[in-house]
């Protein structure tokens, strides 16, 4: 292994670590804000709203030293965490690590297939449009990018539940279980990434094919075709893939809000239902889960990153 | 000084697109500022004979499904929007450029310690720090701003503590700083006309990401309270209408729509 | 230009994937209701169980909602009014093949007892097998036995359904379908039973999805992605009439949109002030531009659903804030300069918490925040989980919460009724309010089978005192709605909602 990639992956450790304790702490001072006793919340949730009593309230505050000094409960808060203690939901009662466990495959579904699907659209609509600057499918795909960037994925998936589910009837307009489910929800996502990647490739496009060296392998006899193949394609992957690392937030927090618009069993929706429910295991556990499933993808990226492009790669 | 003259240096860059979006900014301003002094009404007031009304003389944007003046929620929600944006970007700007200026100056334990925190930040996606900050005090404004503006000063931070490690580097600093000038007249001489356009950008980039995250937040329900008027819960409210009264509907998505792209024209490069 | 042709063809296949058919009808009837499905334990969620016909109870209710007999045929009670005896249908089984007996009965109705649900009202001394019959031995008379074990807690699952530790891990019953995959909270799937002891059904797959938006199922009933949809919002049910395919259905249950009323909140202690806070409200203005159901208008607690409980005499709730306005002044709440009641220096806040699982609460929430504002109140709405209202009743912290309370959770609302206003009040009943002659009076009527007049007397006399106290404020009565497929026959709504009815349904042949 290469010293940038340990590196890399050294300080995205890091920041894993960071995301942990940032989660713990912000849900340890949410279940302090939150209004009302919080060791009645916790044993309701446990043995149900019907067998809790001041015993039981009580039995839940000094296990979970919710009485002694906060910094002392803080310091069991974290603890656990760093255990990997993350409770019972109160809500459904179910450990955590369970329900996190089936919603996470539904977020990586959605989530992949939004890329996929913005990977198909965007790259080569706008290389399309960076061949051809000025013309009107540049002008065109400007105006679109910038549209659908305006309209934040909720609404796209709004508009495009009338019009695909109610106005023709072509897809389901939530639930999951068949493929079908997942288009809609995709394309919410889909087309705010695609309008980007498109962009970007526009440019990048637009650069390579003024470059001298794209002139000068057509010169020495590459067909068009090839040329584009062996200089054009993987020049404008670079960048494609450089940007798809920046949109990863805009993907992220897209799934938190398309997937409570679409009841997408996900993760994103699992902390909406949790926030609105002040179910505090539950938003630690998901949270935890959005933010380290970003520092990995992020991860991802930077190793797509070293890998495709060999300047980034120390001698 | 070349920042406060009548066309700044980062207008002119690129015009066409940010006159409009200057254009469209001031025309959402004025509907939502001087709508209360031409019709003045209560957003909360409800009249529940006079549901789903459709545009008229007295109502020029119908009402809502419980009778409620559309005109005036919708001008209510919008200055909340731009209200909370602007607020948000500038307690965000102020700190994330001075904290940028003096971790790039200073650089050692200063540079790595806020170093630290902006990658903490970073680390998560900032809407999730958002609806976490929400969820504690729901229903309140300030947890709103405040977990906007903390999302949003790390931006600030890592781009001016770039420019300035190498601006503080430069020939013409160094010859001021020999010549004896204090910092202050430093940061306004070499720093800041250098710095001013990107941190315009990041600020219009910001706004637009501020109004999403407010909408974002009123669309599932965790942000404001009713009878807040506000974009997302205002879509999230009328949604079940859609059919028996599109007009309603549409108006918070054009609302959202327009100051987003507003915002985004203004920042005047391709979109992020 | 050369390589367009390529790029056309990758962008022309993305258009076209998208395009793909998606909406061939499978054969399973899909259901979606806001409700998840927190647990397979009958105490928990016991209720979508029953109502998809995987489990069932001793005692049944037939169409007009009495009692009838279910797993348990017949039953008789003795002459002190202490032993009950419930003979167990012979020939039933399991999902599991396992044959249910008394004894099995028996264990599932103990069970049932030692978990917080309805049963804990019954002053039970003792539940056994004999023979063929679960005998019930009761401390005192409760004459609300048999009813109360129509209750969903308490259904009769097959012993292997229960982990070491006693708590449900899936869940075996008896009815008509039995599980085929469970999927906590939002998924359950279900396929006819053939060995079922009763009219087989006729629809061999189903599924329950819990969607708790209200415009997602709405959605999802126009689009035909699912066959049934139970409780849509007044909007989305004037949209769904104009839809093709889809026939609504709606029927008048027990249940009412009500507030419940924190009677230790220095400002809601005097009967006078819950009083003046139901004048102001405009109920009949809430059932026609919220509900869209002017009928709705409660005047009292119990809607015309309830026959032995509605007192058809009452006269409409008047909407009069000048009255509310005298009322309260005479409490001495004076307006300040903002025009906001106060009284020694306290201003008149209270927060209005609801849930949005039931799509018309919020909505009405915020109509009570505009009617409220007008007398002075400052009301802050807050929209959580359903779980928030038991909670803060636990833990003190509500001060008002509008809620949907179901009164025919038992056949008998008696025993909804003694859950609600007993002495220490309840989760979504009274709070902190109770009246020693109501508890005498729902006591007398639940424990001893009084005779007709008197027991009606007994009604009439503690209806009186609920709608005098108002430690529950009424609102409205609740239609249940539902959209079902044109795709579907035999579909009717059970007024008591305990059942779906699957058995009922057919795929109609067009």
């Amino acid at each position: 292994m290469s010293q940038a990639i340990v590196r890399l992956l050294v300080s995205r450790l890091l920041q894993a670590g960071l995301v942990a304790w940032a989660v713990g702490t912000l849900t340890f001072l949410l279940t302090r804000a939150l209004p009302g006793d919080m060791a009645y919340r916790i044993a309701a949730g446990r043995y149900g709203y019907e067998n809790v009593d001041r015993d039981a309230a009580q039995a839940v505050a000094s296990e979970l030293n919710l009485d002694s000094h906060p910094l002392s409960a803080y310091a069991h808060w974290l603890g656990d965490l760093l255990q990997g203690k993350l409770g019972h939901s109160l809500v459904s009662g179910e450990p955590v690590w369970q329900e996190l466990g089936h919603q996470l495959g539904h977020s990586l579904d959605l989530a992949l297939t939004a890329v996929v699907l913005a990977l198909l659209i965007g790259p080569p609509l706008g290389m399309l449009a960076g061949l051809r600057r000025g013309k009107a499918l540049d002008k065109a795909s400007l105006v679109a990018a910038t549209g659908l960037r305006s309209l934040p994925p909720f609404v796209i998936g709004l508009l495009l539940i009338m019009l695909f589910s109610v106005t023709l009837g072509w897809l389901p307009a939530a639930g999951h279980g068949t493929a079908a489910h997942l288009w809609l929800p995709a394309l919410s996502l889909a087309l705010g990434l695609a309008a980007v990647s498109a962009r970007v490739s526009r440019n990048a496009m637009a650069r390579v094919a003024s470059a001298p060296f794209y002139a000068f392998a057509m010169t020495k006899g590459l067909s068009p075709q090839r040329t584009f193949w062996r200089h054009g394609l993987r020049n404008v992957g670079v960048p494609v893939v450089a940007y798809l690392g920046v949109q990863l937030i805009y993907l992220i927090e897209g799934v938190v809000v398309v997937e409570s618009l679409f009841a997408w069993p996900g993760i994103g929706h699992a902390l909406v239902h949790a926030l609105v429910a002040r179910d505090v295991p539950m938003v630690q556990g998901t949270a935890l889960a959005m933010g380290l499933l970003f520092v990995a993808l992020n991860t991802l990226v930077d190793l797509a990153c070293l890998a495709i492009d060999p300047r980034r790669r120390p001698a | 000084m070349t920042t406060f003259t009548l066309t700044p240096r980062w207008l002119a860059r690129r015009p066409n697109a940010r006159y409009m979006g200057l254009v469209l900014l001031v025309l959402l301003l004025l509907f939502a500022w001087l709508t209360p002094w031409l019709f003045p009404a209560d957003p909360a007031r409800q009249n529940l004979l006079h549901t789903l009304a459709t545009p008229s003389l007295s109502e020029p944007l119908g009402t809502d499904h419980l009778g409620r003046s559309q005109l005036a929620r919708l001008a209510s929600a919008i200055r909340l929007s731009i209200g909370l944006a602007l607020l948000s970007v500038l307690s965000a700007a102020i700190p994330g450029v001075l904290l940028g200026v003096a971790a790039g100056w200073r650089g050692d334990w200063l540079d790595r310690g806020l170093g630290l925190v902006a990658d903490c930040v970073l680390a998560m996606p900032g809407l999730l720090l958002v609806f976490m900050l929400a969820a504690m005090a729901p229903g309140q404004f300030w947890s709103l701003y405040v977990g906007i503006a903390l999302v949003l000063w790390v931006e600030y931070f890592r781009v001016v503590r770039a420019a300035t490690r190498s601006l503080v580097t430069s020939p013409q600093l160094q010859a001021s700083r020999l010549l004896g000038f204090g910092k202050v007249y430093l940061f306004r001489r070499h720093l800041w006309p250098e710095l001013a356009p990107s941190v315009l950008t990041l600020a219009a980039f910001g706004a637009a990401n501020a109004v999403l995250a407010v909408a974002a937040l009123g669309f599932v329900s965790i942000g404001l309270r009713p009878p807040t008027a506000e974009l997302g819960l205002m879509m999230t409210e009328l949604l079940p209408y859609y059919q028996e009264a599109p007009w309603v509907l549409l108006q918070p998505i054009a609302a959202v729509f327009l100051l987003v792209l507003s915002f985004q024209l203004l920042a005047g490069r391709d979109p992020r | 230009m050369f390589h367009s042709r390529w790029l056309r063809q990758v962008t022309v296949m993305a258009c076209l994937g998208l395009t793909a058919p998606a909406l061939a009808h499978d054969d399973s009837l899909d259901i979606v209701a806001p409700w998840e499905i927190n647990s397979p334990n009958p105490s928990r969620a016991g209720h979508v169980f029953l109502r998809m016909q995987v489990a069932e109870t001793l005692t049944d209710t037939d169409r007009k909602g009495r009692l009838s007999p279910g797993l348990a045929t017949d039953w008789q009670v003795s002459e002190d009014q202490l032993t009950w005896r419930f003979a167990i249908r012979q020939g039933v089984q399991f999902h599991d093949g396992t044959e249910l007996t008394a004894a099995l009965a028996a264990d599932a109705l103990q069970r049932a007892a030692s978990r917080p649900g309805m049963l804990d009202q019954v002053p039970i001394a003792a539940i056994e097998g004999r023979g063929n019959d679960v005998v019930i031995v009761l401390d005192s008379p409760y004459a609300l036995l048999p009813a109360l074990l129509a209750h969903s807690s308490t259904q009769i699952l097959a012993p292997a359904s229960f982990g070491a530790d006693g708590q449900a891990l899936q869940v075996i019953g008896t009815g008509p379908y039995a599980v085929t995959s469970l999927q906590t909270p939002q998924r359950l799937a279900v396929t006819r039973f053939d060995a079922y002891w009763g009219e087989p059904a006729a629809i061999e797959h189903a599924s329950y999805l819990a969607a708790p938006r209200g415009e997602t199922r709405a959605l999802m009933a126009q689009s035909g992605d699912a066959d049934i949809v139970y409780t849509l919002d007044p909007a989305s049910r004037l949209r769904l009439e104009r839809t093709a395919n889809v026939v609504l259905f709606a029927e008048p249950i027990p249940r009412t949109v009500a507030i419940k009323v924190n009677a230790a909140h220095p400002a809601l202690a005097e009967r006078e002030a819950r009083q003046a806070l139901s004048q102001a409200i405009d109920r009949r203005g809430i059932a026609t531009g919220i509900l869209r159901t002017p009928d709705a208008a409660a005047n009292q607690l119990f809607p015309p659903a309830l026959t032995a409980w509605h007192q058809p005499g009452l006269a409409e709730q008047r909407h009069d804030l000048e009255a509310a306005r005298e009322t309260l002044a005479a409490l001495g709440w004076q307006r300040n300069a903002q025009g906001m009641l106060e009284r020694d220096g306290q201003p008149f806040a209270l927060t209005l918490t609801t849930f949005a699982d039931r799509p018309e609460l919020p909505i009405v929430a915020t109509v009570l925040q505009d009617q409220w504002r007008q007398l002075g109140i400052d009301v802050s709405v807050n929209v959580g989980n359903a779980s928030e209202i038991p909670a803060g009743h636990h833990d003190g912290s509500l001060d008002l919460g509008l809620m949907a309370r179901n009164f025919g959770l038992v056949p008998d609302p008696l025993a909804t009724l003694r859950e609600d206003f007993g002495p220490q009040g309840g989760d979504w009943g009274a709070m902190n309010w109770s009246d020693p002659q109501l508890t005498e009076l729902l006591e007398t009527l639940s424990q001893t089978s009084l005779p007709p007049e008197q027991r009606q007397t007994h009604i009439a006399e503690a209806a009186t005192l609920l709608s005098q106290a108002m430690p529950v404020i009424p609102v409205a009565w609740y239609v249940q709605t539902a959209a079902v497929t044109q795709q579907v026959e035999g579909f009717s709504i059970d007024p008591l909602e305990r059942s779906y009815r699957l058995s009922d349904l057919r795929w109609s042949d067009t």
